[in-house]
């Protein structure tokens, strides 16, 4: 549970009497895996016609080169319920796109890469998304009662699990932060997420002023999605002394040719809310 | 086996006391002149003869002999021998009372170390005590004298480094270890998150740490037994003692109810709240307090009562978004009850419990859950002659299991109320332990115990197809909850499951000649309840959680060998200790195993098992000017968990991985050093393997996010930890006759400032985008001052 996760972070942050140190350090390094980042988001109120899908291969754990891109693959997308076939183009780029994909809310697409003489598949179901119900500022909901925060409100549909996935981005911000999110504790009820910065010199993050913008992306997700993602985020903040054993991680997307050469990365099928929130 | 164990027993009981007709016993009781404590671990031997026996917990002791004229010699460390001729033609009832050798602040605390001499021939390996005075001489962090890293000194106990939880024996997790605080199980160890131990050493009496062989009278977790107990207070005169310290104070008020008859004990510690973080702006803060409570009173020369007590809370508050407190709790009541100048009896009600209560004020909800036991013993120690002495008694435990309940703290909260389901169980133990003196050299230690464990109903149970919680997912090649196909309800009276379990012990000396023996030792140990801790650290917020129908009890067998000797001066003693143990059931936790607020944890975990072997030596100079160890440990702790009925090869694939705690050398070094009757110096010396962790071995692009690929388990090490620290105990110049007696003592903890890694996380640079390794070191040098003070 993300509050939770949160706590412990702040736990963390009870040893301010210890000092941490970016160090160097080696580590090992293992073979490269092709990653699939297939994220058929499907913006709410939209055709979701245009969809892009990103092949690329890990690289050790220090190598500060951009991205290993993929070419040469073959990208197709199914979906199952009526057996329209969405070919992906590829851009030469690391980019497989298509403009004519249909997505429908609850049906399942299958995806299937074919790399290196070997395929990869996977499915998920076209999952869809709550309304946000209102997008507010406050300086009262976040962890500093003195800075700004914007808050994202949403009614959870009740008697049925729900899974979410929050993407918020400050404009012009390098990094993303990904939050997930169940009903397990708040199921049928009017929740409200917030959206803080906190001041860190060090990484050169101030909070939130007025005429800044927040760009919040309000997925639905899948349940085999969210223990994905959790974990995902979970690990992407990890190594503390209370955090978990970190652990391989693994997406839904299986080799049929070779079983342990699994890709990294996932196939997604969501609904989603895009919105951005300007500060007063 | 198991039966021609007993009837060996029975036998040579009976046979005993055929022999002993014309034999006669002198019983009675060690204590402590200046106040009254009773001694335990005391030596009382009849010179000239081999006969000889240790005082008991509560002082007392017992020995039968032929008729005849005898010198009995009482005697402790750091106290002065007495003895005493006797004329022994009918039973005789004498209790001794010791004085100490050197005029010392320690004085009000009983040392207690066996005589080595004893230890040597005694059957019992694997064991340690701890002076307090030891404890109290040995440099520590911020000034306050802390039970549980002192034993991290000896050899085979480590722990997760600093800021973290509890310790680690042999190998063992932290919930392996059984802490009994006045026979009161304590759940949590730690103040501050391992910062302080919840002893306060002003109110301890004694420390015993059963590493293996443990003896047949404890049961329950599977790698140690930690006895702690409280000090009586004085029974002569009203004193007290106290310090002052940059963290924390502490006092401690003792004196006789009704001289002679009955005394009490009252110690408080607290720290300065808010230490650490209010040294930052954020309005955070962390804190910490305990009482002990102890009250006794002789009845007769027969009957005893105790009454004892613990309270312990830390508190946090990260600037009112989060507020989080927790501790222990714990009562108990004893009556000691002498049926005979042979035959000692001990009936304890002992209560105790540990919870926690999380607020988080920032999503309007609370989070508590607790643990609470209700406890029954029966010890008994029959002194049947001066070669057999027999311990038996019988325990039962009633837990109760709160593992969480969610309450919204709002109207406008958007959490539900939740309650975990309620767990309770029943263990109870009988047990039978024999210290036989087979011949002049050879002495033996054997024992049963017979445990039973029923996780009771009143709740119900998830009921999962193909009866598999867990099942692997060979597609995606990651273990999945299986599939729920309905409940069973199960009532009030009604037993979950139930389990039964014998635990021979055994212990072997075989004494080579007057400084020299060899031991041998075997114990099985069942472990019915478990914590479930899926961190690199245990933390306070861990539940615990009893064995049932998916969670079985673990099972140790340790055999362990060794070789003792002492030097002629008797100064100096030498151990060396080999062990190898396993343990089956040992659980562990699938990839992305959610443990918060899970009511079914069957669908997180796999069964499996660990192993762990080592050896270490001890080389101990207990007295004189100069006293200290070295301790140096060689040892591997590793886990396996298959996939068994759930599929799939299992955790790591199936392959072996090195626990968290392994820690391949261990090296401690402490000394204190008595320059004058004003300066004692005293310093330690520590290098440990670091902690087995989990590195990436890789990096891929993901949400417009470098993600990191870790792999197999624990095949990382954290780097070498090591520091030195140093203390330095000043006593001012004081007339003997006055009755404030101050001590200064003056300490810094890791001297030339190593920065230890607590931990190395990963993660991306914000600013720059770039992966980092970031380590986390909680100490680098710190001064401490402390002003204790008695009168």
């Amino acid at each position: 549970m993300n509050t939770f996760k949160k706590y412990s972070v702040l736990v963390t942050g009870f040893f301010i009497i210890s000092c941490t140190e970016v160090i160097d350090l080696e580590v090992t390094e293992a073979a490269p895996r092709l990653v699939i980042e297939a994220s058929l988001d499907w913006n709410k109120g939209t055709m979701g016609n245009e969809q892009n899908i990103q092949l690329s291969t890990s690289t050790p754990y220090f190598d500060s080169n951009s991205i290993e891109i993929v070419t040469g693959a073959t990208v197709v997308v199914t979906n199952m319920n009526n057996g329209t076939i969405f070919n992906f183009v590829d851009q030469n780029n690391g980019n497989y796109y298509t403009d004519s994909f249909i997505p429908i809310r609850n049906d399942t697409y299958k995806l299937e890469v074919l790399y290196n003489n070997e395929t990869y598949l996977a499915e998920e179901i076209m999952t869809p998304v709550a309304d946000i119900e209102a997008l507010f500022q406050s300086t009262e909901n976040g962890f500093d009662d003195e800075v700004l925060e914007v808050n994202l409100r949403y009614i959870d549909p009740a008697g049925i699990d729900n899974y979410y996935l929050f993407r918020l981005q400050k404009e012009g911000a390098l990094l993303p932060d990904l939050r997930d999110m169940s009903d397990e504790f708040t199921d049928g009820n009017s929740t409200t997420l917030f959206f803080e910065l906190i001041e860190d010199e060090e990484i050169n993050q101030e909070a939130f002023v007025a005429g800044d913008k927040a760009i919040i992306h309000f997925y639905g997700i899948s349940k085999r999605y969210f223990n994905y993602i959790r974990l995902l985020i979970a690990q992407n903040e990890s190594g503390g002394p209370f955090s978990t054993i970190p652990v391989p991680l693994r997406g839904n997307c299986t080799n049929m040719t070779n079983e342990d050469n699994y890709a990294f990365g996932y196939f997604r099928a969501s609904q989603v809310v895009k919105t951005t929130y300007t500060f007063e | 086996m198991k039966l021609s164990t007993l009837s060996l027993l029975f036998a040579i009981l009976f046979s005993t006391n055929l022999f002993a007709q014309e034999n006669y016993t002198i019983s009675g009781l060690v204590k402590e002149a200046s106040n009254g404590e009773t001694v335990f671990g005391a030596s009382i031997f009849l010179v000239g003869t081999s006969v000889g026996t240790l005082s008991n917990e509560y002082g007392f002791f017992s020995i039968t002999v032929p008729e005849g004229t005898y010198t009995l010699v009482v005697s402790f460390i750091g106290y002065s021998e007495q003895s005493q001729k006797i004329l022994l033609d009918k039973n005789l009832n004498i209790d001794f009372e010791i004085t100490e050798t050197s005029e010392q602040l320690d004085e009000v605390v009983i040392q207690s170390n066996e005589s080595e001499r004893v230890n040597i021939r005694s059957p019992q390996m694997s064991r340690t005590k701890v002076q307090i005075s030891t404890i109290k001489k040995a440099p520590v962090v911020l000034g306050e004298v802390d039970l549980i890293k002192s034993i991290q000194l000896l050899p085979g106990v480590t722990n997760n480094g600093e800021g973290s939880s509890g310790f680690n024996v042999r190998g063992g997790a932290v919930d392996q270890n059984l802490v009994l605080l006045d026979e009161a199980i304590i759940y949590n160890t730690s103040h501050l998150l391992g910062f302080f131990s919840v002893f306060n050493a002003d109110a301890i009496k004694d420390v015993t740490l059963y590493k293996g062989n443990i003896p047949a009278k404890y049961g329950g977790r599977v790698s140690s037994v930690l006895d702690v107990r409280q000090k009586d207070g004085n029974n002569q005169n009203f004193s007290m003692t106290g310090g002052i310290g940059t963290v924390s104070s502490r006092i401690a008020a003792e004196g006789p109810i009704i001289k002679d008859k009955g005394s009490f004990l009252v110690a408080g510690r607290g720290s300065y709240a808010h230490l650490f973080l209010k040294l930052t702006e954020e309005e955070n803060s962390a804190s910490f307090y305990d009482l002990n409570l102890k009250a006794n009173y002789s009845l007769n020369t027969n009957n005893k009562l105790y009454l004892s007590g613990y309270f312990g809370r830390d508190d946090f508050n990260f600037s009112g978004a989060f507020e989080n407190s927790y501790g222990n709790l714990s009562g108990n009541m004893r009556w000691n009850h002498i049926f005979s100048n042979r035959l000692f009896s001990n009936a304890s009600l002992i209560y105790s419990k540990y919870d926690y209560d999380l607020t988080l004020n920032i999503f309007l909800f609370d989070w508590v859950s607790s643990i609470e036991n209700f406890n029954v013993k029966y010890d008994l120690n029959y002194y049947v002659s001066d070669r057999f002495k027999l311990d038996f008694g019988l325990s039962g435990i009633y837990y109760h299991f709160d593992p969480g309940q969610i309450n919204p703290t709002t109207e406008d909260s958007a959490i539900n109320y939740m309650q975990l389901d309620f767990k309770k169980a029943f263990e109870s133990g009988l047990y039978v332990n024999a210290e036989h003196k087979i011949t002049e050299k050879l002495t033996a230690q054997y024992g049963l115990r017979y445990s039973n464990f029923s996780r009771l109903g009143g709740q119900s149970m998830t009921t999962y197809e193909n009866d598999l919680p867990v099942v692997y997912n060979s597609e995606l090649g990651i273990y999945e909850t299986g599939t729920p196909i309905g409940e069973r309800t199960y009532d009030k009276g009604e037993a979950i499951e139930k389990f039964g379990n014998f635990e021979p012990r055994l212990g072997m000396s075989l004494q080579l000649n007057d400084w020299t023996s060899v031991k041998a030792g075997y114990s099985r140990v069942a472990q019915y309840i478990h914590l479930l801790s899926n961190t690199t650290s245990v933390t306070p917020l861990d539940v615990w959680t009893p064995s049932g129908t998916y969670v079985k009890p673990q099972l140790a067998n340790q055999y362990a060998l060794g070789y003792f000797r002492e030097f002629s001066s008797k100064e100096l003693s030498f151990e060396v200790e080999g062990y190898y143990k396993t343990v089956d059931n040992r659980i562990d936790y699938i990839d992305g195993s959610n443990l918060i607020g899970q009511n079914t944890i069957e669908t997180e975990i796999l069964n499996g098992e660990s192993r762990a072997y080592g050896l270490e030596f001890l080389l101990r100079k207990s007295e004189g000017d100069f006293t200290g160890w070295f301790a140096y440990t060689l040892s591997k702790s590793e886990q396996h968990t298959p996939g068994g009925l759930a599929g799939g090869l299992g955790i790591n694939g199936g392959k072996w991985y090195s626990s968290a705690h392994d820690r391949t050398h261990d090296l401690s070094i402490t000394g204190s050093y008595k320059y004058n009757a004003k300066w004692t110096f005293g310093t330690n010396f520590i290098f440990q393997t670091g902690r087995a962790v989990t590195y990436p071995n890789g990096q891929y692009t993901y949400e417009n996010l470098q993600i990191a690929n870790y792999g197999d388990r624990n095949t990382d090490r954290l780097p070498a930890y090591h520091r030195i620290d140093i203390s330095a105990t000043y006593k001012p110049n004081r007339k003997p006759d006055k009755r404030w007696k101050g001590e200064w003592v003056f300490g810094i903890y890791n001297l030339y400032n190593r920065k230890n890694a607590a931990s190395i996380s990963f993660g991306q640079n914000r600013e720059s985008g770039a992966n980092e390794a970031t380590r986390t070191a909680i100490f680098g040098i710190v001064p401490s001052a402390t002003y204790n003070f008695k009168f």
